[in-house]
C-alpha cells in the first residue's frame, strides 16, 4: 500500500475512545475530529478505523418505509415508528434479533418490550458462539480475564481462530506482544501456538502451527486428552497429526505455567459443533491436573458477550429466550432464530444492530422475504434490501454513550465523541418508544395462564 | 477533507499466471466460509453496496493448484454450487494456501446462498465443511444489492432468474424516494 501522509487538518482530539467493533474493546483510542466527523484513528486496527470513519455514503440518515411499489420512502419518526408498532403489535410470533452492536441499556428496553409481547430474543451468538455457551452449560467455563492473560501467560493456543484478522490487535494488547508483570519481555516470553486446518495470518507469525485436518477438531483434542490421562495412542496418525507431535505439544503444554486457549468460529461452525468445545473445555480442565490453564472464547461484535451476560442474569438463559408462553423459555434448536426462520414460524422479524441478510443462509432468509422486517441499524446494508421499516440508530462508542462487555466479561463503558446526525435518534430511544407505543395498540401484556393446582392430586 | 484511507479496490493475493486450459471442468471440493481483514473492514465501514464489498466478499480463495486444474486467473468469475444453492463469484488466489482441496469464501450474501442451514438442533447453521464443486462461467458477479434482488426477490415481480440476472443495476448507492 502506498504511504499515506499522517493526518494533520484537525480541530480537536478525544482521548481514550472505546473501539466499537470487535470483542476485544481496545479502550485506549484517540479520534481525531474535524467539523464534527472523525478524520483520523490512533492506535485502532484497520478494522477498527475502519469502522469508527464510517462511509457516510451508506449512513441510515431519515426513517423510511416501504411503499405499495416496495420502494423505500422518506417518512417522518411518527410514521415509521406507528408502522413499525403497528407490525410488532399485530404479530402473533415476532423475534426481536440483534443487540449485540448496542449498548446493554438498549437491551434492557428491549427486554421490556420482548417479554410485553410475548417475542423470541435472540443476538448474534445464535450463529457464532452459540454451540461454546452450550458447551459452558455442559463442562463449565474456566476463563480469566485478558489482563491476567497479559500479565502471566506464557502459553497461548489460538484455535479456529485468525486472531489476525478478525482480532487484530488481540496479540498486540492482551496476549502475546504486550509485557506483563511477570512477562517483562514480551513475545520473548511467550510460545504461540496456532490450530487451524489452514495456514492463516495468525499461524504465520506462531511458533507452532497445527494444521490438523478439515472437522479433524474433535478427535485430536480427544488424542490430547488421552495423553494427558497417561494413555498410550494406538494410531500413528490422528487428525492429520503424527503422534510423535502430540506428545510433544501435551508435553509443552503441561510444561506451561500459565497456559490460555483462545477459541473461534473454526471450532463452533465444523461438524461437531458444541462437542468441539466441550472436549476443548475438558482438556482445558485436566490441564489443570498439571499447570494454570483458562480458556476465552474469541468473540465477534464489541457487545455480543453482553447481550449473553445481561439475558443470563435477567431471565437466566444467555440467547435464543423465547417469552411466547409468558414465561422465559430456551429450547435448542426450537427457539433459536435460524431454526424458526426455516421452520417459517415468525411473522414480524425485528433486527436490531445486526445484519441477517449478510450473515443469514439463504434458507433462513427466504423467510425473510415473507414477512414484515423492521431494520434499526446505523449503515444500509444486505438486510436493509429486505426491510420495510428502516429506523436510523446511532453509533454507539462515537456518538452516544453505553456499556458494553468485553470477550471476557469484563464491563467497559464506552463514551460519546461526536454527536449524531440531527434526523438519527439513540437506539435506546427508538425501543423505548416503540415499546410504548406497542403498549398503546395492545393494552393487555402476554403472561401465562394461572397455574391452578388439581386439588385431587394433591 | 482529508480522511485517512481505509477503502481499497481489491484485496491484495499472491500472483498467479496460469496461461494453458484447465485439466477439469468442475472441481469438487469443500467449501469454508468465515471473514477476513478486507471483509470485516469493509462490512462495518458501511460500504455494502459497493464495487469493493464485492471483490471482498464475493470472492472464492483457491489453492494456486486448484485454480491451475480450472484454469482459472485472478479475478475470474467462477461458479460455485451446493446442495443449498448456487452463486457466481470472483476466483482469487488464497494467502493462506497450501489448501488444496479446499475453498473459502468470506461471509456475506454470497457465502450465504451456498451454505448450509442445518442447525443440527444447536442453533448454528453449518458454515464450513460443505461439499461444493467449483467451475469456470461467464455470467458476472453482482453487485449487493442485484444479488439480494435475484436470490429472494422481495420486492420485485418477476419470478425468473435469468430475467432478473440481467435487470438493470441499482447501483452502489442507496436508493430511496426522500421527502418533496
Ligand atoms: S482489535 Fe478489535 S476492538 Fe481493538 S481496535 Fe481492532 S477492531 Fe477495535
Amino acid at each position: 500500500m502506498a504511504y499515506e501522509e499522517p493526518i494533520t487538518d484537525y480541530d480537536e482530539i478525544v482521548e481514550n475512545c472505546t473501539c466499537a467493533f470487535c470483542g476485544c474493546n481496545c479502550d485506549d483510542l484517540d479520534y481525531l475530529v474535524k467539523d464534527g466527523h472523525v478524520v483520523g484513528v490512533r492506535h485502532a486496527c484497520r478494522l477498527g478505523a475502519s469502522k469508527i470513519m464510517e462511509d457516510m455514503d451508506q449512513r441510515l440518515i431519515v426513517p423510511m418505509v416501504r411503499d405499495d411499489n416496495g420502494e423505500l420512502k422518506e417518512v417522518d419518526w411518527d410514521t415509521a415508528l406507528d408502522k413499525a408498532a403497528e407490525y410488532i403489535a399485530n404479530s402473533i410470533r415476532p423475534v426481536m434479533y440483534g443487540w449485540s452492536e448496542t449498548s446493554t441499556e438498549c437491551m434492557k428496553e428491549g427486554l421490556a418490550l420482548g417479554e410485553y409481547i410475548g417475542a423470541v430474543l435472540d443476538n448474534q451468538a445464535t450463529i457464532c458462539h452459540g454451540p461454546s455457551l452450550q458447551a459452558v452449560q455442559n463442562a463449565g467455563y474456566p476463563i480469566q480475564t485478558l489482563g491476567e492473560v497479559q500479565n502471566r501467560a506464557d502459553v497461548c493456543v489460538y484455535s479456529g481462530s485468525n486472531a489476525m484478522n478478525s482480532h487484530p490487535r488481540h496479540l498486540a494488547r492482551y496476549s502475546v506482544f504486550c509485557r506483563g508483570f511477570f512477562r517483562s519481555r514480551g513475545r520473548f516470553d511467550r510460545t504461540v501456538v496456532t490450530m487451524d486446518p489452514k495456514f492463516t495470518d495468525t499461524a504465520k507469525m506462531s511458533d507452532k502451527w497445527i494444521g490438523f485436518e478439515q472437522n479433524g477438531d474433535y478427535g485430536f483434542y480427544n488424542a490430547i486428552r488421552a495423553v494427558l490421562k497417561g494413555k498410550e495412542l494406538s494410531q500413528d496418525v490422528i487428525s492429520g497429526i503424527p503422534k510423535e507431535d502430540i506428545y510433544e505439544l501435551v508435553e509443552e503444554m503441561k510444561n506451561a505455567e500459565f497456559g490460555v486457549l483462545f477459541f473461534g468460529l473454526g471450532l463452533t461452525h465444523t461438524l461437531s459443533k458444541q462437542r468441539n468445545i466441550d472436549i476443548a473445555i475438558k482438556m482445558v480442565q485436566d490441564l489443570n491436573k498439571f499447570s494454570k490453564w483458562g480458556l476465552t472464547p474469541m468473540r465477534g461484535h464489541f457487545n455480543v458477550n453482553g447481550f449473553n451476560i445481561f439475558m443470563a442474569f435477567e431471565t437466566g438463559f444467555p440467547f435464543g429466550v423465547d417469552f411466547a408462553r409468558g414465561y422465559a423459555r430456551y429450547v435448542l434448536g426450537e427457539t433459536n432464530t435460524i431454526d424458526l426462520l426455516t421452520r417459517g414460524e415468525p411473522d414480524v422479524f425485528l433486527v436490531i444492530a445486526a445484519d441477517p441478510g449478510a450473515h443469514f443462509p439463504n434458507k433462513a432468509n427466504q423467510h425473510l422475504a415473507k414477512i414484515p422486517v423492521i431494520q434499526i441499524d446505523i449503515h444500509w446494508g444486505p438486510s436493509t434490501e429486505l426491510a420495510d421499516v428502516v429506523l436510523p440508530g446511532s453509533f454507539i462508542g462515537v456518538e452516544c454513550g453505553g456499556t458494553s462487555y468485553r470477550m471476557d466479561g469484563v464491563l467497559i463503558f464506552m463514551k460519546k465523541a461526536i454527536d449524531k446526525p440531527e434526523t438519527c435518534r439513540d437506539d435506546e430511544w427508538i425501543v423505548r418508544e416503540l415499546k410504548e407505543r406497542v403498549m398503546k395498540l395492545r393494552k393487555e401484556p402476554n403472561v401465562a395462564p394461572e397455574y391452578i393446582p388439581n386439588p385431587a392430586a394433591q | 477533507m482529508h480522511y485517512a484511507n481505509t477503502y481499497l479496490d481489491k484485496p491484495v493475493v499472491p500472483d498467479v499466471n496460469i496461461n494453458k486450459e484447465g485439466s477439469e471442468i468442475v472441481l469438487k471440493c469443500m467449501l469454508n466460509t468465515g471473514s477476513d481483514i478486507y471483509q470485516g473492514a469493509c462490512k462495518k465501514r458501511g460500504s455494502t453496496l459497493k464495487e469493493e464489498y464485492k471483490n471482498v466478499s464475493g470472492t472464492c480463495y483457491m489453492d494456486p493448484r486448484d485454480m491451475e486444474k480450472l484454469g482459472v486467473n485472478n479475478w475470474e468469475n467462477v461458479l460455485v454450487k451446493t446442495d443449498w444453492g448456487e452463486v457466481v463469484v470472483n476466483a482469487a488466489a488464497s494467502r493462506d494456501a497450501p489448501h488444496e482441496g479446499t475453498v473459502f469464501i468470506c461471509k456475506g450474501p454470497w457465502a450465504n446462498t451456498v451454505v448450509s442451514s442445518d442447525t443440527y438442533c444447536c442453533s448454528d447453521p453449518t458454515y464450513k465443511g460443505i461439499h461444493c464443486t467449483v467451475e469456470k462461467t461467464d455470467r458476472k458477479v453482482l453487485l449487493m444489492a442485484d444479488l439480494m434482488r435475484l436470490v429472494y426477490k422481495k420486492y420485485v415481480d418477476e419470478d425468473d432468474d435469468e430475467t432478473i440476472e440481467n435487470m438493470p443495476s441499482l447501483g452502489e448507492l442507496p436508493v430511496y424516494k426522500k421527502k418533496e
